[in-house]
């Protein structure tokens, strides 16, 4: 009686634990579809907007050398010295409208997988 | 690599490269087996969330699956680390014991929420899923003779239960 009871024991715990037996679940499918594209979206958006920062730092860069190259020269610097007040506003001004200008330029790429 | 293998590895390879429609193809091949195992080991309210971190983190690592391991095996793997990062955030420990509850009529679900979570998967694995003891091992990363007991004692205690004398 015990090994009969096992025997059953042992068919009911394999076949309840078992996988049931259907069709795939299209709906599931499609779900992991949706949240692999949406994922593949902001990865793709983060990395554009990191591209976009880091260009955005070279140029500021580059245009802040530009400008201390020509502060140094002769008939600048003498203007400065002369102005200070006006030529920190322009320097800020200018400064202002190139930071303006960058942000409106850097615009990120959006990539979505074939799905 | 088997021939099943080698057919889950030429999907994983074309969907390293982007191919969505492989990679559906895997989610669909695969999907029934992980959400069984999923729903007896972290019941409902979780297993398709957890199944979808899986899969999610299959797409992005599918270059790494070798085909070496079956497909599901190596999927498994990643379903059960996405489950212990899970619980990890929500800081709770990562075997969940006895859910305390006695239902009237004991049907495999009853029995299974008497388990605790290592012990559930356990059980499922190696008596539901055909898996080795030593895969089931390798996946709850417990030394073979400690899986071997956890199994026992995870049969005993659900025998006990199906033979009517619910004793721990």
């Amino acid at each position: 009686l015990e090994a009969i009871m096992t025997d059953e024991f042992e068919r009911f715990l394999n076949e309840s634990l078992a996988p049931a037996e259907r069709l795939p679940d299209r709906r599931f499918v499609a779900a992991v579809q949706a949240r692999i594209a949406l994922d593949e979206r902001l990865r793709a958006e983060r990395r554009a907007l990191a591209a976009g920062f880091g260009k955005q730092l070279i140029g500021l860069g580059a245009v802040a050398a530009a400008v201390w190259v020509l502060a140094l020269a002769a008939p600048v610097a003498s203007s400065i010295s002369e102005y200070p007040a006006p030529s920190l506003a322009f320097s800020l001004t200018g400064f202002a409208l190139l930071v303006a200008l960058l942000v409106r330029a850097g615009g990120g790429a959006k990539i979505a997988p074939d799905f | 690599v088997t021939a099943d293998n080698e057919e889950d590895l030429a999907l994983s390879r074309r969907a390293a490269r982007g191919d969505g429609a492989a990679f559906a193809m895997l989610v669909e091949k695969h999907e029934r087996p992980l959400r069984s195992f999923l729903l007896r080991t972290v019941g409902p309210d979780l297993a398709d969330d957890v199944a979808q971190d899986a899969f999610l983190n299959a797409w992005r690592g599918a270059g790494q699956y070798d085909g070496r391991a079956r497909y599901s095996t190596w999927l498994t793997r990643i379903a059960w680390r996405c489950r212990l990062d899970r619980l990890r955030k929500e800081r709770k420990p990562e075997a969940i014991e006895d859910a305390g509850y006695a239902p009237a009529s004991l049907e495999i679900d009853d029995m299974l929420a008497r388990l605790s979570e290592s012990e559930r998967a356990a059980l499922v694995l190696c008596d539901g899923h055909g898996w080795t003891h030593p895969e089931a091992a390798e996946l709850l990363g417990l030394p073979l003779g400690t899986l071997k007991s956890t199994v026992a004692r995870a049969k005993a205690k659900c025998r006990a239960m199906w033979l009517g004398g619910d004793h721990d």
